[in-house]
């Protein structure tokens, strides 16, 4: 089984390989002449105003649990699924137990309109 | 031969990155690093041919958790001196939690045990297949709490986050569909001279 991953194995090697030599290479030939205008944050041709780091909007946050969830619901779906044989009608109704507990949440999302951006 | 070097790469770099999430003074730094001993764990999975929770590791992880982590520590203004200042204060009650962590740890593993279904049908059964089997019939209930706790999740993180903007224009399609020409558009007459 595990001969099938080598191919992978290969890509990753070759990967992380050809990104290290294009950095290590750049590093050593790259011709390098700091001064302090070069080394400043770059921001539209003017002088930093301020920090570059600004607090995201927490709305992202929202966004990503929302995703968060949903995700792990679907990562449930997938050995249910392929042992869809062997749980038989139990498996499924226990399954439609537990969207339907989720599928409250995503209708109390919905309504409350959190989907939305503004 | 050659799984047992990926094997000894993998754990090396998992252990490297986990140092780096707790040593590096740069929180993304942190996430990043994190993200990478996500991945190496994965790869790990991948050696004792779980394959589905490497994939989960993956997908779940690396694909949303640790997104999520970089947008806490984005969210947060956090300034990197005073955090630095006040580490001999807070060493006693860093101490204090990591030793609790570290004792569940050890609880968990000292009462680990794998279940014999899954144990005599490792060898010719497919792992997603055998965790499916155990974890909708044995463990039903825990899988059913599951759903309550997903559901409490998405339902704080709204009540937490959710602000609507009063200010904001919204579409209202269905009104804006059904407006007219007559009450939209409104011809006007003007003479001459007197547009004014």
């Amino acid at each position: 089984m595990l001969e099938n991953y080598f191919p992978i194995l290969v890509f990753l090697a070759m990967a992380i390989g050809m990104a290290v030599v294009m950095q290590v290479l750049s590093f050593l030939l790259g011709p390098r002449k700091p001064d302090a205008k070069k080394v400043t944050q770059y921001e539209c041709g003017f002088s930093p105003l301020s920090a570059v780091r600004i607090p995201f909007d927490v709305r992202f946050y929202l966004i990503a649990i929302l995703f968060v969830v949903f995700d792990i619901e679907a990562a449930f779906l997938f050995p249910w699924a392929v042992a869809f044989k062997q749980l038989g009608m139990i498996g499924f109704v226990e399954m439609i137990l537990f969207l339907l507990v989720l599928l409250v949440g995503y209708a109390y999302v919905w309504k409350k309109g959190a989907l939305e951006w503004d | 031969m050659v799984a047992d070097l990926v094997f000894y790469l993998f754990a090396a770099v998992t252990v490297a990155a986990a140092l780096g999430v707790i040593t590096s003074r740069n929180q993304v730094h942190s996430v990043l690093f994190l993200i990478l001993a996500f991945f190496t764990t994965a790869g790990l999975f991948v050696l004792l041919k779980a394959e589905f929770l490497a994939a989960l590791l993956v997908i779940v992880y690396m694909g949303a958790v640790a997104v999520l982590f970089l947008f806490v520590v984005m969210m947060l203004d956090v300034d990197f001196e005073s955090l630095r200042a006040g580490v001999k204060e807070h060493l006693p009650m860093g101490l204090f939690v990591g030793a609790v962590i570290l004792a569940e740890f050890a609880f968990i593993l000292s009462g680990v045990h794998v279940d014999e279904a899954v144990q005599t049908n490792a060898a010719n059964i497919p792992n997603t297949q055998l965790i499916g089997q155990v974890l909708y019939t044995k463990y039903l209930f825990p899988f059913e709490i599951a759903s309550l706790v997903l559901l409490v999740a998405l339902i704080g993180a709204v009540v937490l986050t959710l602000r609507k903007r009063k200010d904001a224009k919204r579409q209202h399609i269905p009104s804006q569909i059904a407006r007219t020409r007559d009450e939209a558009v409104e011809l006007v007459k003007v003479a001459p001279g007197q547009g004014a």
